[in-house]
């Protein structure tokens, strides 16, 4: 019975295989069983996301469940039967082929799914064992290229043996220095040729600490529990005679006694935050080291867990050199070495294998860094192009129009003297950190980088080789074509950078150019 | 090796790329989508449109029981927030459908839509990871496909022209995975 399915199925897709087989020895294989749980557990966390963030209102809605239960239970039935059935015909439509150094997989239910995907293209095997894979001895293999995450080719259950045998095959079809070598270890070994070229010491991970938020290391680790830890910190604040509720009290409060109350409580959530910072920063950076060995980077820190990542030059995809207002305050910089973002989405935020950042460096060490990498850079010298004025008078119009709308149409009711003191402070501050963003906005080329500086109290660069481009765009509404203006955007292996609001023959110029070097070149992105 | 590659080779327009004299974006020959695109896109906007508000209209009145009072307001206020989108999305796509235009040159594949707000992404070839098909249920039945090129932009940056001839999407797909620089160069 299941031949006669799979011969239907074989006639069914025959027109999309004919194109790519012409070569092929293996027939078309269907995965193991046991990817059904893995299928149902997919649908059911792409529909409810996260179960935690759900629980509490599923416990509330039980209640409502139990008292129209002739409603709600088809409902529910008929949910679950809508993701078993989907699940079994997801598992019914996979099908993978290996044939001729090359992978084939198509899958889909409704729409259709066809990945051709070369051994020599793909760049990392990940094998992952869900729990439920274990007692069986399966795996999933995941084959990425450097291309979109979403797209990526995976084999949802294979054998595992199998997969090993497979991973060997693929990374044999390689060129050998292709490969990704990003490995956490206990204790890292240090190689003879190694140079270093930076190291952070503690007053230095304290700055980093306070100008930069890196609070959510911790808060990354503690969301589960984080409701447990506001009411302990609730019952613990009201044993010390402090109710939380009077605080809030404004009635009966002169204006200094609530300045008062909001500068004192601004500095009670402040100054936690910045201790927090600055631990985090510590556990993040502690011992940090930036080596090169050969065209190797090599970053090792961390307090607890040594954490080193290696990264070639040639991966390296933009340079970004980034300021926060403390930051320019007191002449630190955090400089970022930027390789592609897709093998690494899928890791938790505290770990930042897919870029190397160097914390709070000074300028003259920042400089050094860049240096290092791109010998031919000006980022320190050349000159920024402003971009349009009209983005400034474009953002002013967007931005503080409604804003200042909706303040006077509620504080009209109430004041309308005070209104206009209210909305012209408010107006004027929003105004300025427009106008301070846009005299930031800036961009500059030689003939083998772009530089785009942007910020609004601080200040970021970006630096890239104009060869490493990936994909360009060019945006021009109907607005900005009367004014022979246009926006453009560059994607990189590392994300995209856009430049808006600039004449339209320098951006088409920018465009041309780009396209003309990546295709001309022919020079490899990483 | 494939016959259909001297038809994709009229369209060309950057031939001379390799000389230093540089070909501009601005004067690309664009192609239209295919003819049948545009009443199936319309199509498949209407129907979408119909079944989300049979489905809300069917939870509304279903036999079994008596919904509260004030899941019916959200119910009706939703049917015409559905119908009200469905028909502005219909007849944006009347007027931005036909905007849309590829563009295949030797090095790199462009694609321009957008009605008021114009935009044209460039993908040189030699950047290309690789090339997808994607055939929903209509465009199966009426022989369209929309053609998926994937570099190292990311998810994001996912090149796509909807709409194509499947035989023409075809002639792309293999024209893109057989150009010579694709297999040498990441």
């Amino acid at each position: 019975m299941d031949n006669e399915l799979h011969s239907d199925l074989e006639r069914d897709c025959e027109q999309t295989s004919q194109s790519a087989s012409h070569t092929s020895t293996n027939n078309w294989q269907r995965i193991s069983p046991i990817a059904l749980i893995y299928f149902v557990l997919k649908l059911v966390k792409g529909i409810f996301g996260n179960f935690i963030y759900l629980a509490p209102a599923l416990y509330l809605s039980y209640d409502k469940v139990a008292e129209n239960p002739s409603f709600w239970l088809p409902i529910i039935y008929g949910f679950i039967a809508l993701i078993v059935l989907s699940a079994v015909l997801s598992f019914y439509f996979f099908q993978y082929r290996l044939s001729n150094q090359q992978i084939e997989i198509r899958s889909g239910v409704f729409s259709k799914k066809y990945i051709n995907l070369p051994f020599s293209r793909i760049q990392n095997v990940e094998l992952t064992e869900p729990l439920y894979y274990r007692p069986f001895g399966y795996t999933c293999m995941q084959l990425d290229t450097a291309g979109s995450i979403k797209q990526e080719a995976k084999v949802v259950a294979i054998n595992k043996r199998k997969a090993l045998q497979l991973k060997d095959e693929i990374l044999a079809a390689h060129k050998p220095e292709n490969v990704t070598t990003n490995t956490e270890q206990d204790s890292p070994e240090q190689s003879e040729d190694e140079v270093v070229l930076d190291t952070r010491n503690l007053d230095d991970l304290v700055i980093h600490g306070i100008t930069n938020n890196r609070v959510w290391i911790f808060i990354a680790g503690l969301a589960p529990f984080i409701d447990q830890i506001s009411d302990k910190i609730g019952q613990w604040l009201y044993l010390f005679g402090f109710n939380v509720e009077q605080y809030f009290e404004f009635e009966g409060k002169s204006g200094w006694q609530i300045a008062t109350t909001a500068i004192s409580l601004t500095l009670m959530v402040m100054i936690p935050i910045t201790i927090f910072s600055i631990i985090g920063s510590i556990i993040a950076f502690h011992d940090f080291k930036l080596s090169k060995s050969g065209d190797r980077y090599i970053r090792r820190s961390g307090l607890f867990t040594r954490n080193e990542v290696t990264m070639r030059l040639s991966r390296l995809q933009v340079i970004v050199r980034q300021q926060d207002w403390l930051d320019v305050l007191l002449g630190r910089i955090n400089l970022k070495f930027e390789q592609s973002n897709a093998n690494f989405q899928q890791t938790q935020p505290g770990q930042l294998t897919n870029k190397i950042i160097v914390p709070s460096v000074t300028r003259k060490e920042c400089q050094f860094l860049i240096d290092d990498a791109y010998p031919e850079n000006q980022l320190a010298d050349i000159q920024f192009k402003r971009v349009s004025p009209r983005l400034l008078v474009r953002n002013l119009f967007i931005f503080v129009m409604p804003i200042t709308a909706i303040i006077t149409s509620f504080v009209y009711v109430d004041q309308p003297v005070d209104m206009i003191i209210y909305v012209l402070v408010f107006a004027l501050f929003i105004s300025a950190l427009i106008t301070m963003s846009y005299l930031r906005k800036g961009y500059a080329v030689d003939d083998n980088f772009i530089y785009v500086r942007k910020g609004c109290l601080g200040v970021d660069y970006y630096c890239f080789p104009i060869y490493k481009v990936q994909q360009t765009s060019f945006k021009q509404s109907w607005f900005l074509k009367q004014r022979q203006l246009c926006s453009i955007e560059f994607v990189l292996a590392s994300g995209a950078i856009a430049i808006p609001y600039l004449s339209e023959k320098i951006g088409l110029s920018l465009i041309n150019n780009s396209l003309q070097q990546v295709e001309q070149s022919k020079k490899n992105w990483m | 090796m494939n016959p259909t590659i001297s038809e994709i080779q009229e369209d060309f327009s950057n031939e001379n790329i390799a000389t230093n004299e540089l070909i501009s974006i601005a004067n690309l020959e664009f192609s239209a989508l295919s003819s049948k695109y545009f009443p199936t896109h319309r199509l498949v906007i209407l129907i979408t449109t119909l079944i989300v508000m049979t489905l809300v209209l069917a939870i509304q009145y279903q036999p079994w029981a008596v919904p509260p009072k004030e899941l019916k307001v959200v119910l009706e206020v939703a049917l015409w927030v559905i119908g009200s989108i469905g028909l502005l999305k219909y007849l944006y796509s009347y007027f931005a459908d036909p905007k849309k235009k590829y563009a295949l040159r030797e090095q790199d594949i462009s694609y321009q839509s957008g009605l008021i707000f114009r935009k044209t992404v460039s993908q040189p070839i030699l950047r290309v990871q690789h090339v997808e098909l994607k055939r929903g249920p209509v465009e199966r039945k009426v022989g369209l496909a929309s053609l998926q090129v994937f570099s190292a932009g990311g998810a994001m940056h996912t090149f796509e022209v909807p709409g194509l001839d499947y035989d023409n999407a075809e002639n792309i797909r293999q024209y893109i995975l057989s150009h010579k620089d694709l297999n040498q160069h990441g």
